[in-house]
């Protein structure tokens, strides 16, 4: 064999050795917990919940789900399984629609838990791209196929977090490696499931949720030159559509899991917003509800909750970070409106609660 | 396809390879049209609606040369088949490049409603080039007959195609015509791999890293001064590996089948001057607007006045080459300006001591780095308004945010900084020498270590841990 042909094995085999390493460590270290619950290295997790949530499925024990959008991201399991007394998974996602959603508790169904509590409103029911052509969500880890499997044991950059993690639990380097792990440079810089997207203990709460902000963001979103922005995504039709496709087939499909769903308490702002800068997305909203409910109501398994008209939390601006973003106060109101099952919809009249709300729409005087 | 996609590297190319070199025992044809059918199937996964517009336009300029270099015509029918051919690469151009943005700008000019909505080929840019150098070079007589199979591989020879680099006929045809190149060589297996390696890490570990920085600059919120800076740098850098990486693994792939593509990048943030900066960016591309543009525009032979026209002009259809809105062509607007500048303080300005000439280089390169960054943000900005607004960002330091995010990105444009500073290129590091069909003599010699060959192992380890599902070329888009 002449020397080039020998130096290209060379070459080949060695690439070859490199690669096998990373994949061994990726499964020795498994950061995602994919294929055990973390016991060999104390668990690290990502606030990036469309990846994190496949592992969570996988590794954590519940028997409750949480799922919801930014609205619901700051819950801490910890809370609610104090309040309800259940043992809960929180997979909520900043900014999710309701096909990535059903698409996730689809998953987490396989684990059989009894009860899903689903913070829901009209947005995230907006036209949607397929779940395999959504490029925030790893669909395949979910599904855990091969070519998920070996996309995650072959990635360079969970290898780099497999050696972070590793390099975190050896005792002279956690110190260091903790100061670094600052979520910048590493996706895995959580220590405790209950942290993941919870708020850190030194944010500004008051600073953050206060009615200078919710009004600075009305005024910011019923600007002329902006308002275009809040019919974005409203389409009766999708919606609908988007609505039997992820709630209602995913309901039906598990008759002895009780789904607890609530519409958030959005600050009366949103829909005032809507009302002055385009009353036909507010009439799609209310139209939406209308066709909702009732259809939610026909299932024995579904327990529905509407908070969007509970007056003292949503016309108390300082409760609010911008228009529907609402305060950790109001995470605990709401766990306990659900344990005592406050503002749950009639069945028999389930149009009630949104004609308080329109009543409240209609009444609302904005400050100038 | 791209380069950096599993199905490619495990898949595609050593299909090709082994069905290349097999064929190559056999017949000197055969493999040509093999790796012209292999062309054709890497074109369709990125397009396959366009593989006839892509056949067409090989059969349409091999036709219009086939006349200008077999056929005994006069001087009035060979210019009427040059401007026949010229003219209707330039259609299919303006047709599915521009009429979208001459449309717009009708419409916003006279609301005219015009509604015009066309798929840009992917590629097109590049063998459409390729293609005018060829009629224009057969028409000057500088073109030897070609056998058709060998003038289509020139044009949709895989490496290239997709984003060059841009080739010439006179560099291509006569190695797909060799026969040593159809036998395997382990040697330029081997060189081809490692340049492949470094191409790819470049991408996938270099410039897909930075990406989400870029966002910081070029994202939906309002960035503060050093947010501004920190992305539109991130970009610089992003574009730099991520467009100098794809010509790396385009000469590597090529290499593993023998043959020697041009160099498109030499460094180019070292550039001491603007000058030097497009002799170093792009090369190829460089080359096409000098000798098939810039040069039968009248170059600097009619005077320092025309001479500078010239170049504003070469520069602003430059920039519209790369794409059909108002910020290229601002782009190549301010890289004409820098140019004029250029040679306008060479002609006229004061030649620095000789004893102050490294001071003076070192001056030079923070300039011509800081007036290519500026240019980068029309490139890259959706719109004119944001470039501006970006750049009026750039030009405000009362408002800084220098957080904990920021610092932590600030290292890393340090860090790729210094790797395209400081770092040697990968043509040095092989000793790739496009011009005597020279690579790797080190190598070969065994001067160089183990250590060599491991860390190039290594290097393409991590380049292939990471490629990642959702990542893109940004010069795909040209």
């Amino acid at each position: 064999m002449s020397v080039a042909s020998k130096n290209l094995w060379r070459f080949l085999c060695a690439t070859v050795a490199i690669i096998l390493m990373a994949a061994t460590l990726n499964f020795v270290v498994d950061p995602l917990h994919l294929f055990r619950p973390a016991r060999l290295l104390p668990a690290m997790y990502s606030p990036d919940s469309r990846m994190q949530d496949a592992g969570l499925i996988r590794s954590q024990q519940f028997d409750t789900v949480f799922m919801g959008t930014s609205l619901g991201i700051h819950f801490r399991q910890s809370d609610i399984d104090r309040v309800l007394g259940v043992r809960s998974l929180k997979l909520a996602m900043t900014g999710s629609n309701s096909r990535e959603q059903g698409f996730v508790l689809a998953a987490a169904m396989e684990r059989r838990p009894k009860r899903v509590i689903w913070q829901m409103d009209d947005w995230i029911f907006r036209d949607a791209p397929e779940i395999d052509s959504d490029i925030y969500v790893p669909a395949d880890l979910y599904r855990r196929n091969v070519k998920s499997i070996a996309g995650y044991l072959f990635s360079g950059a969970m290898a780099r977090e497999s050696l972070w993690i590793l390099a975190r639990a050896i005792p002279p380097f956690e110190p260091i490696v903790a100061r670094l792990t600052n979520g910048v440079m590493f996706k895995f810089p959580i220590a405790n499931v209950d942290d993941i997207n919870a708020l850190r203990p030194d944010f500004d709460v008051a600073g953050f949720y206060n009615a200078q902000n919710a009004v600075a963001a009305f005024r910011r979103i019923t600007d002329p030159a902006r308002s275009g922005s809040i019919a974005e995504g409203y389409n009766y039709d999708a919606m609908v559509r988007g609505f039997e496709r992820d709630a209602v087939a995913l309901i039906e499909n598990n008759p002895d899991v009780t789904f607890d769903i609530y519409f958030a308490p959005y600050s009366i702002l949103q829909f005032v917003a809507m009302r002055d800068a385009s009353p036909a997305t507010l009439k799609i909203a209310y139209d939406f509800s209308a066709y909702a409910f009732p259809r939610l109501l026909q299932f024995p398994n579904v327990r529905l909750h509407d908070f969007r008209d509970v007056k003292e939390v949503t016309h108390d601006l300082g409760n609010y970070g911008d228009v529907i973003h609402h305060s950790p106060a109001i995470d605990l109101k709401i766990l306990s409106w659900l344990a005592e099952r406050r503002h749950l919809v009639d069945r028999a009249k389930t149009l009630v609660s949104l004609e308080r709300l329109k009543a409240q729409v209609e009444a609302y005087k904005v400050d100038h | 396809m791209l380069f950096n996609s599993h199905s490619f590297i495990f898949l595609f190319l050593p299909v090709v390879l082994l069905g290349y070199f097999a064929l190559g025992r056999r017949s000197h044809l055969a493999p040509v049209v093999w790796l012209t059918l292999a062309s054709l199937v890497f074109y369709a996964f990125g397009g396959g609606q366009f593989v006839p517009l892509l056949l067409v336009s090989i059969a349409f300029n091999y036709g219009v040369g086939y006349l200008l270099i077999a056929r005994k015509l006069g001087p009035g029918a060979r210019f009427t088949a040059l401007t026949t051919g010229v003219a209707g690469d330039l259609a299919v151009l303006g047709i599915f490049k521009y009429a979208g943005f001459f449309a717009a700008n009708l419409n916003a000019l006279f609301s005219a409603g015009f509604v015009v909505k066309i798929v840009l080929p992917v590629g097109i840019s590049f063998y459409t080039f390729t293609q005018i150098a060829f009629l224009v070079d057969a028409y000057g007589g500088n073109v030897a007959r070609y056998a058709l199979p060998h003038y289509a591989l020139f044009v949709a020879y895989f490496p290239h195609l997709i984003a060059g680099p841009i080739l010439h006929h006179k560099d291509m045809i006569p190695q797909f015509e060799r026969a040593e190149t159809k036998r395997p060589d382990p040697h330029l297996i081997l060189c081809g791999l490692i340049i492949f390696a470094i191409g790819l890490f470049k991408k996938t570990c270099l410039a897909d890293g930075i990406q989400p920085l870029v966002a910081q600059a070029f994202g939906s919120n309002a960035p503060t001064f050093d947010q501004a800076w920190i992305g539109v740098l991130a970009y610089t850098f992003q574009l730099y590996f991520d467009f100098s990486g794809y010509s790396d693994m385009a000469i590597g792939i090529s290499l593993m089948f023998g043959i020697f593509l041009p160099l498109n990048f030499n460094s180019p943030y070292k550039a001491v001057s603007i000058v030097d900066f497009w002799r170093r960016w792009h090369m190829t591309l460089s080359q096409f607007l000098r000798d098939y543009l810039y040069i039968p525009l009248g170059g600097n032979r009619h005077g320092s006045i025309l001479r500078y026209v010239n170049l504003m002009i070469t520069m602003l259809l430059g920039g519209f080459w790369h794409g059909a809105a108002w910020t290229f062509v601002a782009w190549g607007a301010l890289h004409g300006v820098y140019l004029c500048i250029n040679h306008a303080w060479s002609n006229y300005g004061p030649k620095a001591p000789p004893r102050f000439a490294r001071l003076a280089d070192i001056a030079g390169a923070a300039l011509t780095f800081l007036a290519v960054v500026i240019a980068w943000v029309f490139f890259r900005a959706h719109d004119m308004p944001t470039a501006l607004h970006l750049l009026s960002k750039m030009a405000d330091p009362s408002d800084i945010a220098f957080g904990r995010v920021e610092m932590v990105y600030a290292l890393f444009v340090a860090i790729y900084a210094a790797l395209a500073w400081f770092a040697p290129n990968t043509q040095e590091i092989m000793g790739y020498d496009h011009k005597n069909r020279a690579v790797g003599e080190n190598l070969r010699a065994q001067r160089m270590k183990p250590l060599f060959l491991y860390a190039s192992a290594a290097v393409l380890a991590f380049g292939i841990l990471g490629i990642q599902q959702h990542s893109e070329f940004i010069y795909f888009r040209f």
